[in-house]
């Protein structure tokens, strides 16, 4: 196993497009610490606005952990597209290159060339979501310090800063979850086509459908929005809810879980079954 | 060392391969020839485990391919129609990368001295993508020899070659069976390359094998062209004409005529003529697998 997933890992790596997720998040990040930096107090003001009314805020609020969180939101839709970028191609590629003849016709069984790429895929996902996490904490807190969190949903919560790290932590452990579960649909995918764009459209448009059926208040589309992975996707936010609803994130955990599992499991059926005729 | 036994594959309703039975022995080169469609590259295919027959038994090595497969794939190197690689890698890393999942020697050496071998080793740090056709042929060589297997199997390997890079593969592949003493699989459909190349070889069309035996044994069992030199062509062509050997006549060639002819009949022929009072040049028979394989196919056609 340890022979495939090296492999897979060069393969994955050596590609140009593996790469594009890491260059944007390594631009987009910085850009938007550095815009927050220099007015983020006026974007603050105006997203406050009702509450200073009533109430006076003081303190740094604009801190590294406020912007963190706010990166954690308006990136969360943009990178399952840089996920499937990888996830997309890695079993499809093969098959539009020719290359599934060179590695299937090797001693190593069926099985294990798909663990092995489904490990590869899954690494890359996680490797970007930790970067997502560095770049977003570690720039936001040396550029603008730490402080309390401001939550901005229905209602506004204030974390403080000695509980705000674990928050972000099982946050970020939640969004590799999340993100597993988009690259195991893209994954799937992959194994069934005979070209990459196809994954990639496919699991973008699954997620588009699937979050505009969970945003509309429709009561006939409330019966089927649990069962839609992108209503779990989401559940990270909980994280910054005071107190944590414990028992709603390990359910749309799990059921991110049995995503996952069965997207690979379904793979591995359709793999293990298929005839090389590329 | 591959014994096939009532191979069978269905795609739906169309029977691809239909009951072939084949027989490779250690140390053949073994051709494998069909027309387009007659079932030698999904029978390949089964070979390498890439398709599942729908039934019958495939084992090479003395051991069965569904059970054994591991233990199989792990002593066959193989191309399977085009030579397609990870172009955006270069053919040092390609080796080294597909030498680690066949359980290969990586070493610098091993995989320079297989792109020695097929004449890479000057561009071994190129990418492929900037490889011609023939170049990536030749790689495709290299990496079923990277890990020392017993038996090659060659789906098509020189097609898109020019003259000397067929000249080339068709050398490597004798070196391979008389130096290395590897069996050798080779399918084509250059008719000539197997009967240069192939000590034994089997002819499938429509899925079924149609004959199977050494390549002297066709060459011999089959009709041959035979060219008859003279200076009366027309009195030649007329008395053939007027003969029981009148549909044996294929047409006029620059000094006389061209005959298909079972090697049995030349003489008869040959008396015919000369008791007609015709002066003969030349009688030349010309063994061709093409005439074999055209006339074998076109029977079971």
């Amino acid at each position: 196993m340890m022979n495939v997933l090296h492999v897979e890992l060069a393969k994955v790596f050596s590609k140009w497009r593996t790469f594009i997720g890491f260059i944007a998040l390594a631009v987009l990040i910085p850009v938007i610490v550095l815009a927050m930096k220099a007015e983020g107090n006026t974007y603050f003001s105006f997203a406050t606005q009702t509450l200073q009314q009533a109430f006076t805020i003081t303190g740094n609020l604009m801190n590294g952990y406020t912007v963190a969180y706010i990166i954690f939101g308006s990136l969360y839709i943009h990178v399952p597209f840089l996920v499937t970028l990888v996830a997309g191609d890695i079993l499809a590629g093969e098959a539009t290159a020719g290359t599934y003849r060179l590695i299937l016709t090797r001693p190593v069984s069926r099985t294990t060339m798909v663990t092995a790429k489904w490990i590869a895929s899954s690494l890359y996902t996680v490797g970007l979501v930790i970067i997502m996490a560095a770049l977003s904490l570690g720039l936001g807190i040396a550029l603008l310090g730490t402080g309390e969190v401001v939550v901005i949903r229905s209602q506004i919560t204030i974390i403080a800063a000695d509980d705000a790290l674990w928050r972000f932590a099982a946050a970020y452990g939640y969004a590799i979850i999340s993100m597993l579960t988009v690259s195991g649909v893209a994954f799937l995918f992959s194994s069934l086509v005979e070209n990459s764009i196809g994954p990639i459209m496919s699991t973008m448009a699954i997620i588009i459908v699937f979050t505009i059926i969970s945003a509309i208040d429709v009561p006939i589309l409330a019966t089927i929005r649990p069962f839609l992975f992108t209503n779990h996707m989401t559940g990270w936010r909980f994280l910054f809810d005071d107190p944590v609803p414990w028992p709603r994130i390990i359910t749309s955990g799990s059921i991110l879980l049995g995503h996952i599992v069965a997207c690979y499991l379904a793979a591995l059926f359709i793999l293990r079954r298929k005839d090389i005729l590329t | 060392m591959i014994s096939i036994r009532s191979l069978r594959k269905l795609y739906g309703d169309f029977v691809a391969v239909d009951g072939l039975d084949m027989t490779v022995e250690p140390g053949d080169i073994y051709g494998f020839l069909g027309p387009n469609g007659a079932g030698k590259s999904t029978t390949i295919r089964m070979m390498l485990s890439l398709v599942a027959p729908t039934s019958g038994t495939i084992e090479i090595f003395g051991q069965n391919l569904q059970t054994h497969r591991h233990d199989i794939l792990r002593r066959i190197g193989a191309i399977v129609e085009r030579p397609d690689f990870y172009n955006y890698l270069t053919a040092y890393k390609n080796l080294e990368l597909l030498g680690r999942l066949s359980g290969a020697d990586i070493s610098k050496k091993n995989i320079m001295r297989v792109l020695g071998i097929v004449g890479l080793d000057t561009r071994h740090n190129s990418k492929v993508k900037t490889f011609s056709h023939g170049m990536k042929q030749r790689l495709g060589i290299a990496q079923t020899l990277l890990h020392d297997p017993d038996l090659i199997v060659l789906d098509e390997p020189t097609t898109g070659l020019d003259p000397h890079g067929m000249v080339d593969v068709r050398e490597l592949i004798l070196s391979l069976s008389a130096d290395l003493r590897k069996t050798v699989v080779l399918s084509s459909h250059i008719l000539p390359e197997v009967e240069l190349t192939a000590t034994r070889m089997i002819i499938i069309a429509k899925g079924k094998a149609i004959i199977e035996g050494s390549v002297r044994e066709l060459l011999d069992a089959g009709r041959m062209k035979v060219t008859i030199e003279t200076p009366s062509a027309d009195a030649a062509i007329a008395a053939i004409g007027s003969s029981p050997f009148a549909n044996t006549l294929q047409g006029r060639s620059e000094h006389g005529c061209v005959l298909q002819l079972e090697r049995a009949e030349i003489p008869e022929v040959v008396r015919l003529l000369v008791e007609r009072g015709i002066a003969l040049e030349s009688v030349t028979p010309v063994r061709s697998l093409e005439a074999t394989f055209m006339g074998l196919t076109q029977e079971a056609a």
